[in-house]
This record gives structure tokens, sequence and C-alpha cells, in this order.
């Protein structure tokens, strides 16, 4: 069980952090009129088209946003128990390629994205944007775009919950109880 | 990716159910996602959608809508259960409501395909749906795959979904394809839009509001041939007889709107003729041969443009 110690964004918060990702986005990508938005399933979605969204309001592109689940290149969970994704090749040559999720943690599942679009052709570049960095990387990842660094224990862990799946807008820090 | 340790959150789903719901950046991914879904090949090799299984559950008959789901969701390695005729072959016949329906086939299913001759009635059933649901049509109201399809076809026939002039004709009050077309092409900009339908069958009012607000611009015009001649998409649509008091009126009506060799003499060369399908004889079998005529490339689209939504929806947005 866990016991909610603080409310780290709200509403208002995760929106500033994702308007200043995306001023960030126009002002670091390098080819804006061929990027392609990966949303690392299942919250990473959301943010990737409220991106797209700032994008389009700020540049007056559309960058398409399409969904990416990873698990089947996870290295910590059973190759057969996902699939790979679907994509193909010419969505990620050549062209910018960012990846979206909500939590940055160990790495691990940025990891696999990479992997995941390595394996469908050569991107110009890849880069990483994420809402919340916890820290406690065990490989080396860095996030090139961060909502909010967030310095956490490991007994603790960071729960974003998004309007468009869960109803509300927050990110928690949480306790383990008895941790 | 969250915490694993973190409890799952009951989820509303998300649904796909008026042309409303697509901003146009999720058009855009759609759009994309579809055409991703081409280049794979009909069946992507790595069954993205394995171990989902979709309801659809039409209340009215649809053989081709009903069809270009299904298959898309076994392409996507997905499985599928249905009702063929849900308003008799189902409880339905035994008085339960649609939202009673929903809630439950939801517990069995993680996709509800639905198709409902009242409009409004995807709207309630999306309200009360566990799961993601895509409404493939309730009355003259929406049928948002449609307009997906339709947008897809233009973008890929004519390489751009703007400055484009598109003339729809036939019956723009009751035709919800061209209802939805229309507010999903006014978001783009410097479209054209030239109406051609007869009296009883103009656009409704409402809907001309809507697209006067977005400032596209809109023309009504009589004469068929006239409008086709400055022509980069032609929309046909079927008139249906009921829709007209004496079989004389109805008759006169779709002698001057068909489509046919004199009027694809009118149209020019870049042009493309389209129409949701099935057709009557406002298009002419002469004019299939032509290369211009889209209209059964488009049917085929809707299968990726179902493939690229369900995978959207599967994906938990």
């Amino acid at each position: 069980m866990s016991t909610p110690k603080a409310v780290i964004l709200d509403g208002d918060g995760i929106r500033r952090s994702l308007r200043r990702i995306a001023h960030e986005i126009i002002e670091r990508q390098p080819d804006l009129e061929r990027l392609t938005i990966l949303g690392i399933v299942t919250r990473g979605v959301p943010l990737a088209q409220r991106l797209a969204q700032l994008l389009h309001e700020l540049e007056g592109i559309a960058p398409p946003v399409i969904p990416l689940d990873v698990r089947g290149y996870r290295d910590d969970l059973p190759r057969s128990q996902a699939p790979p994704p679907a994509l193909p090749a010419d969505r990620v040559k050549d062209r910018p390629v960012l990846l979206v999720d909500d939590v940055l943690f160990n790495g691990r599942t940025a990891r696999a994205a990479v992997d995941a679009v390595v394996a469908a052709g050569r991107p110009l570049l890849i880069q990483l944007a994420v809402l919340v960095d916890r820290g406690h990387r065990e490989l080396p990842i860095r996030p090139d775009y961060v909502g909010k660094n967030v310095p956490t224990s490991r007994q603790e862990w960071v729960e974003v919950h998004l309007s468009e799946i869960d109803g509300e807008d927050s990110v928690r820090i949480l306790e383990r109880d008895g941790a | 990716m969250s915490d694993s340790l973190v409890a799952p959150t009951a989820a509303p789903a998300r649904h796909l159910v008026s042309p409303s719901d697509l901003d146009l950046p999720l058009v855009e991914s759609l759009l994309a996602l579809a055409s991703d879904m081409e280049r794979q090949g009909q069946s992507p090799a790595q069954a993205p959608l394995r171990g989902r299984i979709m309801a659809s559950v039409f209340y009215e008959p649809s053989t081709r809508t009903r069809f270009s789901f299904e298959a898309a969701m076994l392409r996507l390695g997905g499985q599928v259960i249905s009702v063929e005729s849900a308003a008799t072959g189902s409880s339905a016949a035994k008085g339960e409501s649609l939202e009673d329906a929903v809630r439950i086939i939801g517990g069995y299913a993680d996709l509800i395909v639905l198709r409902h001759p009242e409009i409004g009635a995807a709207e309630r059933a999306a309200r009360v749906s566990p799961v993601p649901l895509v409404n493939a049509g309730d009355g003259a109201g929406h049928h948002p795959t449609q307009a997906l399809l339709d947008l897809y076809t233009i973008k890929k026939e004519c390489g751009r979904l703007d400055h484009l002039r598109i003339v729809m004709s036939g019956d723009l009050k009751f035709g919800r394809t061209a209802r939805s077309l229309a507010l999903l092409l006014a978001r783009y900009p410097g479209n054209q839009l030239t109406l051609v339908s007869p009296d009883e069958l103009r656009l409704g009012e409402d809907v001309r509001h809507q697209l006067h607000r977005t400032g596209v611009s809109i023309r009504d015009e009589r004469d068929l041939s006239a409008a086709a001649a400055g022509a980069d998409v032609l929309y046909q649509t079927r008139i249906q007889r009921e829709r007209f008091a004496s079989v004389t009126e109805y008759d006169q009506v779709r002698s001057v709107s068909r489509v046919d060799a004199a009027l694809m003499r009118r149209l020019p060369e870049h042009a493309i003729v389209m129409h949701p399908l099935p057709r009557l004889d406002e298009i002419d079998e002469s004019v299939d041969s032509d290369p211009r005529a889209a209209y059964f490339r488009q049917a085929r689209n809707g299968l990726f443009v179902r493939m690229a939504v369900l995978y959207w929806l599967a994906m938990g947005t």
C-alpha cells in the first residue's frame, strides 16, 4: 500500500511544463517539418498529443503522434509477453524522432523505446522528453527535455494522472508503506 | 511508463464519436498511422493487437462498414465478436436499453464498434462504455471513420488537404458523410466548397453556420457540370428516393446530378471523383474505368484508416 506525500505538479503545473518543453523543442529540433513524435504507451501518448497540439498552436505544424508500445523490447519482462510495435521504416528513417514519456526512472523503458525505433529504421536523431525525471538511472540515458526534476528516494514512487486517461491532471509522490 | 508498482487507476476510456473528437493534430496523427498501416501491407507482421477483442455491434445493417472494421481488427492480430443485427438478434429484442448492452459488452471486449439508427446513440453509448467506443454511424448523425478515410483519400490522391476546390453533390441534408467531411476540410486553409444539391436536400443551416465561422469559402451552384469544371475533388453522394414526394421529382433531380461520360469531359484531368458508396446510378458505370474514379480506392482506404483508429484507441489513449 502507499501513502500520498505531496502533489508536485497540478493541472497548471503540467500545462506550464509542457508549454516550456514545446518552446524548447521549437528551438532545438533541427527539422520540425519532418518530426515524428512517438508517445510511449500508455501515458506518453496523451502527453505527446498535448505537445503536438502546442506545436500546432505555436508554429502551425502538426507532427504526427504515433503510439509506441515498447513492452516487447523491455529487458525486465518476458520477451513473449507483448508484441513489438508496428512501426514502418520510413516513419523514422532520416527523420528526427521525439520520444515522449511521463516518468523517467531507471531508464529501461527509454532504452526499450530506442531499441524499438532503431529496429524499424535509422532516424536522423532521437530525443527524449519526459514530464518528470525522478533519477536513479541504471543505464546511460539522459532526457533532452524535462518538465520537472524530482529528487526521490527508491522507497518513493511517482504517480502521474492525466485527464485523458485518469480524469484529472496531477503528479504525486507516494511513499511505499513499511519500506 | 510509470513505476510498475503504481496501482492501476480506473480509467474512463477514449472514444471516437463525432468529428469534434478529432482536433487537427489527432487527424494528422491518424492519417500518418493509416499510411504506416498501408505501407506495412495489410497485416503488420507483429500483430500489435494480438490478444485484444473487438465487439462489432450493429443495430442496422451495413456489410461494408462492418466488414472493414472486422478485417482491420483481424489484420492487426486481434479478434472479433459480432452481432449481425443487434436490433433483432440480441437482447434489444427483449427491450434491453442500448446503455445496458454497451456496459455488458464492454465487460467482454476491449473495443466496441457501434452502428445505430438513432442520432446521438453513439454519444449515449460512449458515456457509459467502460472501453473505447467507435461510432460507425448513428442515423443522420456522424460517421467519423468515413470522414477520416475521405480525408486520407484526398491527401493521398491530391497530395494535400489545403487550397483545394471541392464540389459536393447530392444529398447534403441527410448525408452524414458530406457533412462531416466539409467540417474537417474547413480546418485546413484555403479550401473552397461548392455545394450542388436540390433545394430539398440543401446542406443544413447549422452546418453552414459552423463552416462560416471557420472562414472557409462556400458557394451554392445549381449546375453540377459548371461546378465540375473547376474542381479538384468531386464528391458525389447517393440521393434516396424516400426523400421525395413523387417519383417524377426524384427522377428529375437524379437526371441533373449524374456523373457520366459527358460530365467527366468537363472535369479537369487532375481531379478525382469520390463517393462514400453504395452508389445507385448517380455515377454511371462507364466512369469506373476512368483513372479519376477514386471511389473504389477510397473504399479500400477504409481498411487502413480503421486499422489506424483501432490501433490508436487500443493503445490506451
